[in-house]
């Protein structure tokens, strides 16, 4: 009786181990998704480690200055973000959203408020099944035009703010002194060179005419 | 009247391949800026739209960037590496020394009447000073224009809000360097009294004694006193070789000036928020 018990442990053991056995050896040589070569429809930088992650993009931008969402509307969440506005339908985008209204897309690439913003009828931002959410927003809406998009490069903000105001140090710190770095610069060159060639073209005709040019020169 | 040798022809070439390149890029650059207004859309539909205009800007970046690396390969190849550090600090460097600072101060209390002119040496400080500004100008829009070169693989590499910081410095820095090189780039060498109406050292490579004796007294003496003088003599430029650089030259000056106005005059009409 212990004896067969013990040999029925003992089968059944065998008989796992003989199910087990070429499944793992099988599993061992899979390679693990991260070190897949891209399949084509994602590339390399999509599933490698270390690369752009949009779930850490909000902790990394406040790290390196980049822009913060600010504050987020409860309309943002919503499927209609426009639910219940009076006189909605009568209005266009820009006689709410003035703000909005110019940007490198629309003033160069001549796209309409609802190539991009284009739910029907428009979802908030981060309403779970919104096309323009940053879970989808590069493969729904950048993919359009952008061939390739990611979801790093979704992160460009279409709706910049204005570089030199003063809020814009908050909302987007790299930006805002970046530029201001240049503005300087640029204003900090024609602020020394303008005066000083007028005042040496100056100087020079003085000589030219020999008014006061020969016990200096 | 003899002229003194003052650039290699390399040196000419690699300055009228900067001319040609600048210029184009400016072109370009401005019509894809300006492209909501008529002059910007005129200018683009030079090269057959903005898609193409665009294109040819990011070649033609390509080409002044390859020619960026070359002319570091150059200088890397004639400095004196055994002479160091005294081969790049002796009078003949484009680096800045002390000198160059007296100098600076020394120019402009002449400028005001309170000092005699400053001796120069062979480079003046605003020479050395534009020579450099090339270098920090297109590192910063080399660097930024290559982000936006092509901004979906670039995105790969970093954050994709990055490209808004580059699309600004970019524009800025390119605003620069136009505006400086079609305002005081061309009066200081063109327009002032002493050089007007065109001083073609830059294209000929020579320069005649007297004006050099002028504009670099330190360095004339120098070669004198060394005994090396008579071995940087040239004969002076022929005629229609002169007019030729004239002609060149002031279509590339007339060029500059066009694009400066109209880019001034058509400012108002951009939507760009500051």
């Amino acid at each position: 009786m212990h004896l067969r018990r013990n040999s029925r442990y003992l089968l059944t053991l065998l008989l796992c181990l003989g199910i087990l056995m070429p499944a793992a050896v099988s599993a061992a040589d899979e390679e693990h998704p991260y070190e897949a070569t891209s399949s084509g429809y994602f590339r390399d930088q999509d599933t490698l480690p270390g690369g752009y992650s949009l779930y850490r993009q909000d902790e990394a931008g406040r790290l390196w200055g980049g822009p913060s969402g600010g504050d987020i509307k409860r309309a943002s969440f919503q499927a209609d973000a426009h639910e219940g506005l009076d006189g909605y339908g009568r209005r266009s985008c820009v006689s709410c959203h003035e703000t909005e209204r110019y940007s490198l897309h629309t003033s160069r690439g001549n796209t309409s408020c609802v190539q991009c913003h284009r739910d029907k009828p428009i979802a908030g931002l981060y309403h779970y099944y919104s096309a323009m959410n940053p879970i989808r927003r590069h493969a729904y809406i950048c993919a359009k035009c952008h061939e390739g998009s990611t979801a790093s490069f979704a992160t460009y903000v279409v709706h910049e703010p204005r570089p030199l105001v003063g809020s814009t140090a908050d909302s987007f710190p790299l930006f805002y002194y970046a530029v201001w770095f240049m503005v300087i610069l640029a204003v900090g060159v024609f602020a020394v060179f303008l005066p000083y060639v007028t005042l040496w073209g100056v100087r020079e005709l003085i000589e030219m005419f020999g008014k006061g040019g020969g016990h200096n020169g | 009247m003899a002229n003194i040798k003052r650039f290699t022809t390399i040196q000419r070439l690699s300055h009228f391949v900067l001319i040609l390149t600048f210029m184009l890029l400016s072109v370009t650059g401005l019509a894809w800026m300006y492209i909501e207004t008529g002059w910007g859309q005129g200018l683009a539909n030079i090269f057959g739209g903005y898609i193409a205009v665009l294109e040819v800007h990011r070649i033609t970046g390509l080409i002044l960037l390859i020619g960026f690396v070359l002319h570091i390969g150059y200088m890397l190849y004639i400095i004196n590496w055994r002479g160091l550090p005294k081969s790049i600090l002796g009078p003949d460097s484009l680096v800045f020394q002390k000198k160059d600072w007296l100098d600076f101060v020394q120019h402009l209390r002449w400028i005001v009447g309170l000092s005699k002119e400053p001796r120069f040496e062979r480079w003046s400080w605003w020479e050395k000073f534009d020579y450099w500004a090339v270098w920090w100008g297109l590192l910063i829009v080399g660097v930024t224009g290559l982000m936006l070169y092509n901004p979906v693989l670039s995105s790969d590499y970093m954050p994709g809000w990055l490209l808004n910081i580059a699309v600004w410095v970019h524009r800025i820095e390119a605003l620069l360097a136009m505006a400086h090189i079609f305002t005081i780039h061309f009066f200081v060498e063109h327009f002032r009294p002493r050089c007007f109406p065109f001083s073609a050292t830059m294209f000929e490579g020579s320069k005649d004694i007297e004006h050099l004796r002028q504009e670099h007294p330190a360095w004339v003496e120098r070669m004198e006193r060394e005994g090396r003088l008579s071995d940087v003599l040239v004969p002076a430029v022929p005629v229609p070789l002169r007019i030729l650089h004239f002609v060149t030259g002031y279509a590339l000056i007339t060029l500059g000036v066009f694009l400066v106005v109209y880019a001034i005059i058509n400012v108002t009409y951009l939507t760009l928020a500051f």
